[in-house]
């Protein structure tokens, strides 16, 4: 089964994105699976960024540290990355003699030099595009239809030398009798979707029918903020950056008053300044979807980085108590499928609804044979007939008000202020008492909208995960197969409110091992929060960078020979 | 005789004599001379004394969170730009908390109107200096006298560009709803500063050292002309002037946005959501 591991890395501003984007989608179009991680600093120039993109015949679900090709764009790529190839592998690059020795997986290859003959240094990144294609044996016609489509507004003579410099790059690998080294099963012509979390964000944002979306850009929510301008021209969006994080969800909540299903995404920073605006979408009642991107903190943090330390801060984030959603989709699939939900149940409960992305879902891509959009935008009826004058938080059995928009016959009157039914600010304690647990009664019927975990029982042993992870733990739970342990899995997409029934299952687990993005184990916290159950098994990474394969499953067998 | 925008249920919270009382009934008035029925109007406020107006008459309210009135008033209005929006809070909260959003709606140019109430003290607090309060205003929280000097919105406004800015005075409330109704039909972002005496807290810029003070600007100011506009805007102490001092008219947010807001769909009919779809995942093959 082939199945290859290839890093690309260089400084910002040599196009390794680049080559990124492109592999990525010509891969995909030649009827193989792809899975590609960004690994960037948080500057425009010079650093160290890289791409992982691992290939292969099955569909992939994380990405792998052992690495079957590095193609250095310049000589810290060599020197950070070449403890990773594995002994058969090959790599590509400028690297002096001195520091290969006597490393014969070492081909040199002159990135900027070679483009330099093509008229500029820019086009280097095609260069290694073309070597990396070369070696897995793809002929060059799907790229060129691709450089056609990326670059044609450039014009022809920009498409000219990118294609130059992509034969190029095949031209020096088949010298070297390279050409196919990792050859790849030939052609399948079932077209495959290749989809990012931030891109599937947007699209679910689109797909849900959410018409207003405001937003300070903040790595790495930015994307979705990116996605849905685009899209704005066609469908009609109103797109706004706004001035800071209270303006963005501010205005995200006075347009879902007015009437619009409305957004805004942000990373745990921007979040910190949302908290009082989530408790006025509480307050009010005002329906809203927040996404979190989580990256490592706490303050700047790691601006490009991944993490899941945001968990119980989104759970309990601003002042009191009030209810709220928490969703953490597993996949790009997924998040199309949770926006589109994560309206539809904030709007029936008139809640916030909060969705947590991180750096590792926002950015990878994940390649599908069927994307699958299940969920549908579904809009509570407004009640055609109410009494004058029109009570907003009517003190209805369930807690939840009939809700109007401003405009028509009734008059709508929202108060971040303790109010009455009417909306109009109240200090009787008597209506607050009311009020308190008018708001909170709808937890109880919105933790029977939470679905359950994702399940698979395993007797030596379950991972326990949540969000992003899910693809690394079902390829750790392959890896472990291979090795004759069985292991199961048990993932969280939906967070809060959990589910009911969990006790039984979890007390059921053996050997629990708790896996997450953070250093205490936010999801192990919560879950004996509300089973009372202990799992002091935890792998925890909190460096910034995603779990991978190898790493978790030597992890993992160390937990449990512990 | 009760009016339309009269809400005779909610009991007024504010001190006998208060200036928001004059400005109340000036918005009432305003808003039923210029033909508009409550349904039409949503006053958005922040917290404070002032903030409360809303609940005071009948219209659709959003009364928000402290300082941030105004994105709330944007967003209705670029969601439903048919509404008459109406931005009404304090001088704490629109220059102090809220300041950030007030420089950047004036950018953006909404068509909607921003009443600030202005007294120069926070009222609702009790008594510690404001934005615009006076260098050397003695309070509890600064008992050596406010060592800030006062932010003067007026300048700030018109130096940014503002579509309209005005100042009017919570004491004359003719002069006041007719600088109002100017406001409120202008097309544009629409700023009105109104001195509004503090008759608990502020015993300095009380009615009468207002009335001995405020004068209207003339004819021979021309409001078109940004430097003179913001000439006058500075003139502060035994002269105070009132009127519209700038108007820029220019396109609005909505107006920019109008024509891509009509290419909405609707994603709740089964048809439109499949033909969106389809076309959107094939756009990821």
């Amino acid at each position: 089964m082939a199945d290859y591991s290839m890093m690309i890395g260089g400084a910002a501003g040599q196009g390794v994105q680049t080559v990124s984007e492109t592999l990525s989608t010509i891969l995909t179009r030649s009827g193989y699976y792809v899975f590609s991680i960004e690994s960037y600093e948080s500057r425009i120039r010079g650093g160290h960024t890289f791409t992982l993109l691992r290939v292969g015949e099955k569909q992939l679900l994380g990405a792998r540290r052992s690495l079957d090709v590095l193609v250095c764009l310049n000589e810290e790529t060599y020197e950070r990355h070449i403890h990773k190839v594995h002994p058969k592998g090959i790599v590509f690059g400028k690297v002096k003699d001195q520091l290969r020795g006597e490393d014969i997986r070492v081909f040199s290859m002159d990135f900027e030099g070679e483009a330099l003959q093509l008229g500029n240094k820019i086009f280097a990144n095609m260069v290694a595009t073309g070597a990396v294609l070369a070696i897995l044996g793809i002929p060059l016609q799907k790229a060129q239809e691709y450089l056609q489509e990326a670059f044609g507004k450039k014009g022809t003579e920009i498409v000219a030398k990118n294609e130059e410099a992509l034969k190029r790059g095949a031209e020096i690998v088949a010298n070297f009798g390279l050409e196919g080294k990792y050859p790849l099963p030939p052609y399948d012509p079932t077209p495959r979707y290749l989809v990012s979390g931030n891109e599937a964000l947007g699209l679910g944002a689109l797909l849900a029918g959410c018409t207003f979306y405001s937003a300070y850009p903040m790595t790495p929510s930015t994307g979705i903020l990116n996605f849905l301008a685009s899209r704005a021209q066609e469908y009609g969006l109103v797109i706004e950056q706004a001035e800071d994080e209270i303006a963005a969800i501010n205005m995200a909540i006075g347009a879902s008053y007015a009437g619009a299903r409305a957004m805004t995404g942000t990373s745990g920073g921007g979040f910190c300044l949302m908290c009082e605006g989530l408790g006025l979408a509480a307050m009010t009642e005002t329906p809203i979807v927040v996404v979190d991107a989580q990256r490592p903190g706490p303050s700047t943090g790691l601006p490009t980085r991944t993490a899941q330390g945001d968990l119980l801060f989104v759970i309990h984030a601003s002042h009191d108590e009030f209810p709220r959603f928490v969703f953490a989709p597993k996949d790009p699939e997924e998040a199309v499928n949770t926006v589109i939900r994560a309206f539809n149940l904030a709007e029936k409960y008139q809640v916030p609804a909060i969705i947590l992305s991180d750096q590792y879902l926002a950015d990878t891509k994940w390649s599908y044979d069927v994307f699958s959009v299940q969920e549908r935008p579904e809009r509570p009826l407004l009640p055609n007939k109410v009494p004058k004058p029109y009570k907003r938080y009517a003190l209805f059995p369930d807690g939840v008000s009939p809700r109007l928009f401003p405009g028509d016959e009734h008059l709508v009157v929202a108060d971040s202020d303790e109010h009455d039914e009417f909306g109009h600010l109240t200090e009787n304690l008597l209506i607050r008492k009311a009020m308190q647990e008018k708001r909170m009664k709808k937890l109880e019927l919105m933790r029977q909208e939470m679905r359950f975990p994702f399940f698979i029982p395993g007797k030596d042993a379950t991972l326990l995960g949540w969000g992003s992870t899910w693809g690394v733990l079902l390829e750790t739970r392959r890896e472990l197969q291979k090795k004759g342990k069985e292991i199961g899995i048990l993932h969280f997409s939906d967070l809060y409110p959990l589910p009911r029934g969990l006790q039984e299952l979890l007390a059921g687990l053996p050997t629990p091992v708790v896996v997450e993005h953070n250093f205490t184990g936010q999801l192990a916290m919560l879950l004996s929060r509300e089973t009372l159950l202990a799992f002091p098994k935890r792998i925890c990474r909190y460096d910034g960078l995603p779990f991978l394969v190898e790493e978790l499953t030597e992890k993992v067998e160390e937990v449990l020979s512990t | 005789m009760t009016r339309d925008f009269d809400n005779p249920q909610v009991e007024i919270a504010w001190c006998p004599g208060c200036g928001n009382f004059g400005i109340l009934r000036a918005l009432k008035e305003t808003l039923e001379e210029l033909g508009y029925k409550p349904q039409q109007v949503v006053l958005v406020s922040g917290i404070g004394q002032a903030a409360k107006t809303p609940h005071y008459l009948k219209a659709n309210v959003f009364n928000g969170l402290h300082g941030r009135s105004i994105p709330v008033a944007f967003a209705i209005k670029a969601t439903r730009p048919e509404l008459c929006v109406i931005a009404e809070s304090g001088d704490g909260c629109m220059y102090g908390e809220g300041g950030n959003h007030f420089l950047h709606a004036i950018r953006r140019n909404p068509d909607i109107t921003v009443l600030v109430h202005n007294n120069q003290v926070y009222g609702l607090t009790k008594g510690q200096a404001s934005p615009t309060s006076e260098e050397g205003f003695t309070t509890k929280a600064q008992p050596w006298g406010n060592l800030a000097h006062p932010l003067n919105p007026l300048s700030l406004a018109i130096s940014q560009g503002a579509s309209f800015v005005a100042r009017a005075f919570a004491g004359d409330i003719e002069g006041l709803k007719g600088i109002l109704k100017r406001a409120i039909t202008f097309r544009g972002f629409a700023l009105v500063d109104i001195l509004q005496p503090c008759v608990t807290f502020n015993r300095v810029n009380t009615y009468s050292w207002y009335q001995e003070r405020v004068y209207y600007l003339g004819d021979d100011h021309n409001p078109h002309d940004q430097i003179a506009a913001f000439e006058r805007s500075l003139e502060w102490g035994n002269r105070i002037p009132l009127g519209v001092f700038y108007m820029n008219p220019k396109p609005t947010y909505e107006e920019k946005i109008r024509e891509r807001t009509l290419r909405q769909r609707n994603v709740f009919d089964t048809e439109v959501f499949t033909t969106i779809l389809q076309k959107e995942l094939s756009r990821f093959l």
